[in-house]
Parts: structure tokens; sequence; C-alpha cells
């Protein structure tokens, strides 16, 4: 009993630590070389030494651009508390400019007290922002602007990017203007005369590397030391972790994980579900909760659909398989039963059934998704009239084939055959 | 307790709602009457004579005494000959009061030297004991509140605070204890307690402006347009100004938008200058300061932070050099550009000389960076002082950016605003600026025409004396345009070209004129490559201060403890990563990053495979784009 209720323990320890970005970023956050000093770098300085300056974040989804940005911003207000105002603005919600100026005027409001109009036109809250900044410069308060999706402001005339930068090099003002953006090319996306305004500051994130990923793992699933949990469990799970960590098979698992994509959210939702599976009994991590995580993760639905087909489904995929080679895109359920037709008077199979029932089975193919009508005109035909094609790859039938319970061995000779 | 609507006391009323003046100090009251008449300046009587008061000084005056002798009371605005001589910096003699004797002081003169107060009564009361007790809102000055008295601010300005106190009505005796903690601005030893005060003397009037305006006689009237927060030291406009009539002239305007908007989106900065002849200085915009949104003013107290890092940190040579680089600081002229801006400067004379100017328009086009606007505006500034010391007729001058009018009819507004200082909407704006511009009342259709049609248009009439200066990115605009208006357009145009590296250099080096924190060749190498791509100043001070930020993260790193020793270069290392991170190519083509990798022989900062890396990322990152 009291082994499991230590088992809980760490499992909530760990799960606790995956869902907070803080922790995990703290991690990077000491050297020198990591996004997030250089970003702290740029901002406080700002602060401090009363500049202006642009940044972009810039990488794919999942590497922790918002999270190192949110570190930084909680450190720095920690820090300097009242001499920071965040204004927020997300390129989904805000890039049409007159609703942008009027969120960036509202915050304004909420943070300095002020009585915010909601009739104030475009020009009001403009000039009421260059006002705002002018007055934050003098009293050496700095105005950090968060612009999520940056990208998304970079459409149309870019008016908001324009009055925002050119307040900033025109009037006396203390402002970082922080780009958040998934697309590498997002400056090049800036009119010629934003660009020129802009600072050009950049900081890429990429998925982290072989070792940062190894002192990640460590970082997050060794249990510490100088916790509640008994001290020789600790010791104990950490060194059959440790274990587990520099073995063989859990480099694979990596190495197929990051196949398909190594990004830190990834990552998380991995160690997470790795960690779910985690055996309360013994209350320590096994090299099989990974694996098992692993199969989670890469869940294939298009296959386990195909666990599930009857033998006539398979009939039916199959032939539209040697179809897609000879007629594609034009076939349709006729051509199919034709085919059906063909392939059990050269075999002989054993199973021919019926058109209604193949019809069905034919029906039952289109609701799972396997298979779709290649276009939607023609409604009023019926639907053995109308062109069909797979929606399956060959590989993926294959695969399905071989893992189906009772697959007819005819079937697997044929699509090999053909592949 | 007895609560009050008003009160009759030492023979005066006093009811909720009234502003009444509230006595301050104790010596102050030497004065031994307060007259309710003030003196004139001159004479030093007060008389039964009509007198007229300065708007400059507020000192009244009997209207023989003006020169020449006026007969009544002037419309408008009149100063006295003491301002007026004062204005002009001659020295003159304001009659002195015999010595001995204090000139008599009015109870305005003493509130405006904060020796009286005023306050606005909320509620009147009678104590138990039977004091009559009032609670009132403090009126402040100017002079008292934290950023002191303002050039906007008018001399019978008032602000209303949000600070009560209870004041006895009736003499209290240890008022001269309590006067003795008041110093400096009204701070309250206790927050709502119960302060028991001098006796109230008499009304005076606060008024909103517009009331003010209304008003014309009478030395107790004062001006209270803001609310002043004594805490957090900021002003709210009481009354709100109203907006919201623009708003919908811009909802219907929607057609004309989308109709000119190709025009539209060529257009940088336009530049309106318009010249009057019989410009009076009294007809200058003042209103413009009151529709200035109600913004907030900080106390200007020096955060203890900034403080300590301005004084008592001894900048770095490479601070300073981020500190004069800064685009914001930047000086409001920059070297290399006289050629332009004679010939600017010859256009605008010429056409402000010459009586009849028809068709004036100068078309200014270069690329983003390269000091259009600034020279414009630098022009300008020297042809105002031109005007100050009279070598050349008054104009007045208004600055458009089209980028930050919300449509392009608004232009309309914008022009009428600043040249006779009221809001109306674009179609009135349009209809008096065609009047005014033209000589002649509504044509058909005018407000259906593209708004270039129309601006370009005015300059053709005769007696309009308009100039339009349009500054530009697009070389080709005028050819883009409709003929009609093209036409209008004039062929007098100024091509800014990209600067040369020389010439940025020279900038560069100008900037950083007694900072020695650059090595001559970083500064050579970062505008010669700046040259190279495309000639914009501001891009090459932003590299140079990017490279001077990266030296000093690399140097503050790298020995946090031990001060950076001696002088601190950016080495033309660091130029080579601070102009590759600029130009950020870090797009899709290989060819870009190789391209930039040999040309920049990048210092191996970033290992190849990373290198490698980013491309095979962002391949991926596009095909999953896509």
């Amino acid at each position: 009993m009291g082994q499991k209720s230590l088992a809980e323990q760490a499992q909530i320890l760990l799960r606790s630590r995956l869902c907070n970005p803080t922790f995990i970023f703290t991690l990077f956050s000491d050297s020198p070389d990591s996004n997030h000093s250089k970003l702290k770098f740029i901002i406080s300085s700002s602060v401090t030494e009363a500049c202006n300056n642009s940044v972009l974040l810039l990488g794919p989804r999942g590497c922790g651009k918002i999270a190192v940005l949110e570190l930084v911003l909680d450190d720095l207000l920690k820090e300097y508390h009242d001499l920071i105002t965040v204004i927020k603005l997300n390129g989904l919600l805000h890039s049409d400019d007159n609703c942008a100026l009027k969120e960036i005027a509202r915050q304004l409001c909420v943070e300095h007290q002020l009585m915010f109009s909601k009739m104030a036109s475009f020009d009001d809250n403009s000039q009421f922002m260059v006002a705002m900044l002018r007055e934050c410069g003098l009293a050496h308060k700095t105005v950090i602007f968060v612009l999520d999706e940056f990208d998304l402001f970079a459409q149309g005339k870019q008016r908001l990017l324009y009055s925002l930068l050119d307040a900033m090099q025109s009037v006396t003002s203390q402002a970082v203007v922080v780009g958040v953006s998934c697309r590498l090319d997002a400056d090049q996306l800036l009119e010629k005369r934003v660009r020129s305004r802009f600072s050009h500051r950049k900081l890429l994130f990429l998925p982290p590397s072989r070792e940062d990923l190894q002192r990640l793992l460590e970082h997050i699933l060794l249990l510490p030391t100088d916790s509640s949990l008994p001290h020789d469990y600790v010791a104990d799970f950490n060194a059959k972790l440790l274990n587990i960590l520099a073995g063989e098979k859990f480099k694979e698992i990596i190495e197929t994980l990051s196949n398909s994509d190594l990004t830190f959210n990834h990552m998380l939702r991995f160690l997470f579900s790795a960690v779910c599976y985690m055996d309360l009994e013994s209350g320590f991590m096994s090299l099989d909760n990974f694996k098992a995580a692993l199969s989670t993760i890469q869940r294939q639905p298009k296959l386990e659909c195909l666990k599930d087909c009857s033998i006539l489904e398979l009939y039916i995929l199959v032939c539209m398989k040697r179809l897609e080679v000879k007629e594609p895109d034009t076939y349709n359920f006729n051509s199919v039963m034709k085919e059906y037709k063909s392939i059990h008077d050269s075999f002989q199979t054993s199973d021919y059934y019926a058109r209604n029932v193949c019809l069905r089975a034919f029906e039952h193919l289109l609701q799972c998704e396997l298979i779709s009508v290649v276009d939607n005109r023609g409604l009023s035909q019926s639907i053995e009239f109308r062109p069909v094609r797979l929606l399956i790859s060959c590989h993926e039938l294959n695969q399905g084939l071989k893992s189906h319970r009772s697959c007819p061995v005819i079937l697997q000779k044929l699509v090999d055959r053909e592949g | 307790m007895v609560y009050y609507k008003n009160v009759e006391y030492d023979g005066g009323e006093f009811s909720v709602g009234d502003d009444v003046y509230v006595k301050r100090r104790e010596d102050a009251s030497s004065d031994e009457e307060d007259p309710e008449v003030e003196e004139c300046r001159v004479c030093l009587k007060t008389g039964k004579a009509v007198m007229i008061e300065c708007d400059d000084c507020l000192g009244g005056f009997h209207l023989k005494w003006s020169k020449p002798p006026l007969k009544e009371v002037p419309e408008g605005d009149w100063i006295c000959d003491y301002c007026e001589a004062k204005k002009l910096r001659k020295n003159v003699e304001v009659p002195q009061p015999p010595v001995g004797k204090q000139r008599p002081r009015t109870a305005r003169e003493k509130l405006l030297s904060s020796d009286l107060w005023a306050a606005h009564i909320e509620s009147i009361w009678k104590e138990v004991d039977g004091d009559y007790l009032f609670r009132g809102r403090w009126y402040i000055i100017p002079e008292e509140t934290a950023p002191g008295r303002q050039p906007h601010n008018l001399r019978r300005e008032l602000y209303q605070t949000n600070d009560f106190a209870d004041i006895e009505v009736t003499y209290a005796l240890f008022c001269c204890l309590f006067d003795n903690l008041l110093i400096g601005p009204k701070k309250f030893v206790v927050e709502n307690g119960t302060h028991q005060m001098e006796c109230l003397i008499r009304h005076c009037y606060v008024m909103n402006p517009k009331e003010f305006a209304k008003e014309s006689n009478g030395d107790d009237v004062y001006l209270c347009e803001y609310e002043y927060d004594i805490h957090w030291h900021t002003f709210k406009r009481i009354a709100e100004i109203d907006n919201c009539e623009g708003d919908d002239e811009e909802a219907d305007s929607d057609e004309h938008w989308s109709s000119c908007k190709d025009s539209d989106s060529e257009t940088e900065d336009t530049e309106h200058e318009e010249r009057r002849r019989n410009l009076v200085a009294g007809q200058f915009p003042t209103h413009q300061l009151a529709a200035v949104w109600p913004f907030p003013l900080f106390d200007y107290v020096v955060n203890s932070l900034v403080a300590e890092h301005v004084r008592c940190h001894k900048q770095t040579e490479l601070e300073k050099a981020k500190a004069t680089l800064l685009l914001a600081t930047l000086p409001k002229f920059l070297p290399c550009r006289n050629k332009e801006m004679e010939e600017i400067t010859a256009f605008i004379k010429g056409a402000i000389c010459d009586d009849q100017c028809l068709g004036r328009c100068l078309y200014i086009h270069g690329v983003p960076g390269i000091g259009k606007t600034m020279s414009v505006l630098a022009v300008m500034r020297s042809l105002r002082s031109e005007v100050d010391a009279g070598g050349i007729n008054r104009y007045c001058f208004v600055e458009i950016n089209s980028l930050k009018l919300a449509s392009p009819e608004n232009i309309y507004r914008v022009i009428y605003e600043a040249l006779s200082g009221h809001r109306v909407s674009w179609k009135k704006a349009l209809h008096l600026l065609n009047e005014r511009f033209s000589n002649r009342n509504k044509t058909d259709r005018e407000d259906n025409r593209p708004f270039l049609y129309n601006i370009l248009d005015w300059p053709t009439k005769p007696h309009s004396r308009l100039i339009v200066i349009w500054i530009a990115n697009t070389m080709d605009l005028p050819e883009k345009l409709l003929p009609r208006i093209s036409s209008r357009m004039g062929i007098q145009r100024l091509c800014f070209g990209p600067y040369n590296y020389q010439q940025l250099q020279k900038i560069i080096s100008s900037c950083l004129k007694g900072i020695d924190a650059f090595e001559k060749q970083a500064i050579e190498f970062a505008s010669r490559k700046v040259a190279a791509i495309s000639g914009d100043a501001r891009r090459a001070l932003e590299i140079c201060r990017h490279a001077a930020e990266l030296t000093d993260y690399h140097n503050k790193n790298s020995n946090p403890n031990s001060a950076p020793a001696g002088r601190d270069t950016s080495t033309t290392s660091v130029f080579h990563v601070a102009i590759r991170k600029d130009n950020g190519q870090i797009t899709l083509e290989l060819e870009g990053w190789t391209y930039l990798l040999d040309n920049h022989q990048v210092i191996s900062e970033d290992p190849p495979d990373t290198v490698q890396d980013i491309i095979n990322k962002s391949n991926m990152y596009g095909a999953a784009a896509v």
C-alpha cells in the first residue's frame, strides 16, 4: 500500500512537470546561447536603456516560442513590475487594423486605469496609441507588444505595423514589438516601408538537438532527491530510468519518434502517455511503457479501420486497387463488381456474395472513408454509377491485409503481385 | 447631523454645488480686505470706468490707457502693452505701487499664486455641536500638479481633484496649526478625516470650456476641463469629446474607399503646404490642443531604477553607441542630402514669393529610409525660422501621412482641422475646402470624385495659394494614375537616390562622433553591405546598433564579474554575424544561404550542419504548410 501511494505520488509529480512549460524551459534559461537569455537581454536592455526594438520569434509550431516568451515576461515583470506594460494581440483575432488598434487602446486603458471609449474611431485610437507611447517613454515605462501569429498581421496594407513601428521611430518611446510566427520568412512578408522601420532581431526556435533532448529527458523524468519521496525509492527509480534511457531500444524509440515530429510539444505528449502507462504495482518506469506510448502516439486510424473490415470488404478494396492501375478515377461500383467476378472466376474462391450484399459492403467502406466518390457532381446518380477512388495507399493496404486476422491468402498474393 | 441644501453664513449664501474660495494661510490674510474689484495696472485706481483684462497677464486696465485708446471692449483676445512689449523683448516699466503700500490683490490673484484654495461644495451639514461643516472637493492650480504648469494651460485653468475634505464653515482656532502641515501640493495627513479650516470667503465660478467661452466678464471665473488624480498624477478629461460623428460618416464612405484604393496604396506620405498671407497670430489653431485625446500624464519623477542606471552607471562606449544609434534619438537632420534640400527649398520659396502660384506640385520619390520625409521637414524648419525672421511670407504647413488615415476621405477632415481647428465631417470639410480654395459653391458630384483629383485640382485654381508636395515610394505613380489626375500633378519631380556607401559611412560616423566603439573598417563594411542591398540609412544604423548589442551581450556574458576592460570595439567579425542575421535569409532557397555564407564569410558560429538543419526544417515546414 505504501509503495503504491509512492508510485502515485511520483506519477503525479511527473505529470505536473510535463504540463508545466515553465519547468521545462527553465532548463535552457541559463546558457548564454539560448533564446531565452537572448530575448531577455533584448527586452531588459530596452527597459533599462530606454530603446526601441523589434524582435521576431520564428520556428515551427510546438517549439516553445510562446513558452519562452512567457517565461521571459514573467521574469521581467517580477524584476521591474510597474515599468512594463504588456499588450498582447493575436493575428487570428486582430488581423484587421481597425480592431487591432482598438484592442491596443483598450489594453492600454486597462493598464493605466483609463476610461476606454468604444466609440473612438481609428484616428482617435492611433493618436491615442502614439500619445501613450510618448507618455510611457517620458515616464520610462516600457510597452511590450506581443503579436502572435505575426504573419497574419502582414496582410493587406500593414497599417497597424506601419503606425506602430513609425511611432517607435519618431517619438521618444520605449517599446518592444515581439512578433511570433511559424513562418520562417515572416519578415519577407513585410512591405518595404515597414521592413525599413523594423529592427530585424530574429530568434530562431528549433526542435531540440540530440544532446538537448537527452538533457531534457533527464530533467523531466528523474525524480528530485530532495522531495518528500523516500530517498531509496528515488534512487532506485532514477537508476532504473537512467538504465532505460541509455539503452539501445530506447534510442530506437526516440529515433522513430523523431522521424515523424520532434518538437517539444510532441515529445511531451509522448512522455505524458508513457508516464500514464507507468506500472503502479512496481512503481517504476519500464521500457514497455515507452513502447506502449509510442504505439498510442503513432496511431494509424486507417489500419485500425482495415482490421475491422469483413472479408468481402477486403475483396472490394483489392479489386479497387487493381482497377486503380487500369482505369484511375473512372471506375465505379459496377466495374468493381466486374473485377470481383473475374477474380472469383479465375481463382475459384469460396467467398462469393450476391450483388446487393456487395453493395452494402461498398457503402460501409464509403462510410469508413476508406474509399470515396471522386467528385460531387451527379448527385442524382445512384451510388453504383458514381466514380470512386481509394483513400488508402498500397502500402497501407498491404500492411492491413497482413495484420488482418482472417485474410484469405489469395488476396495477399494478388496484392503482392501488384506491388 | 442635519444636511442642508444651502446655508446662509456671514452675509453670503452657500449651497451645494457652488464653488467657493477657501482661505489658505494665516499670513496671506495680511491684505486687510479682499477687494471685489481690481485696480487698474496703469493708474492703480479702481474707479467706475470700464476695465479690460489682458489675456496674457490677467491684469486689469482702463480702456483709456490702451494705445490707441479703446472706446469699448474689443471682440476676441486683447493683450496689454506691457505683455506685447515683453514679447518683443523690450524693457518696459510697469507702474509700481508706492513703497510701503502693498497692492491689494484680488482673490483670483491669490488663488493663482496658491495663497487661496478653491473647492466645490458637495454637501453641507450641521454637526451636533452646532458647527456648520461642508464637504469640499478641491480644485488645484496647474502649478501644484506633479508635472507643473504646462504650456497648454490657460491662465485661468484649474483642475478638479479627486480629493475631498470636510471643512468647517465657521472660523476654527487651530487652523494655523493645520496650515503648517500644508506644504507643496495638497497632501492631507488624514485621509477623509475632518479638516477644520478657516472660513470660506466667497463664491467663485468654475466652468467647463463651453460655458467659459460664453462667460466673458467677472474676475472669479475659472476654466476647469480636466480632473486630476492626486494619487496617480494623471489627468482625465471631465467631459468626453464627441467623436461619434466622424464614425458615422466613415461608415457610408465605403464605396469611395474601394474606388480609389489603387491610387492610395502608392502614396506613402502626402504633405500639404498651404500658405495664407493674412495669417494673424491669433488665428492659429488653438483648438488643436483641446482636441487631443485625454491622455494621462504620468508622474515624471524619474524612476529609481532608470535613475540609477542613467546616473550611477557609467556607460561604456558600446552603450553610448547603442543609445546614439537609436532611430528615435537621431538628430533631426543627417548629412548628404544638401542638393535635394536646396531643390525643395527653391521650389517652396519660389512658390511662396511668386504671386501667381498655379498648379504647384512636387512629387518626391525614392525607396524607404533614404531621408525623403526628413529632408522635407528639415526644409520646413529652416523656412519657419526664416518666416520668424521676417524674410518670407507666412504660410501654414500641414503634414499628412496617408497610411495613418482611416479612409481616404478623412484627408479632407484632417486638412480642414489643421487649417481651422474645427472638427467636422469629411463631406462638410470638403465643401468648406472647396469654397476656400476655388471660390465657388458646391458643384456637381464633387464628393464622388477621387480625393486625389480634388487635392490636385485645388492648386490649379486661381487664388488657391496651395502647394502640394507628394512623397511616395513608387517612381511611376503619376503614370499609373488616371490621365486627368496625372495631368494635374505637373511634371516637377525630385528623385531621391539610395545612399551610396560613402554617404552611409558619413552618416554613421556623424552619428557616432566622439564615441570610440567601432572600428573604421567595421563601419565601412556595414555601409558597403547596406549600400549593395538597399541603401537604406535606417537599416545601416540598425545593423550597427545590432552589432553593438551583440558585442555588449557577448561581453556581459563572458565576463560578468569584471567590467569590460578599456575600449571594447565592435569587431568586424561581429558585424558579419549581425549582417547575416539582419538579412536573415532563412528562406527556403539553399542558394541564398550559400551566397550569404560565401559573401559574408560567416564565422562558424553555427556549425554547418545546423544551417543544413535549418534548411531541412524549413523545407519540411514549407511542405507541411502547403
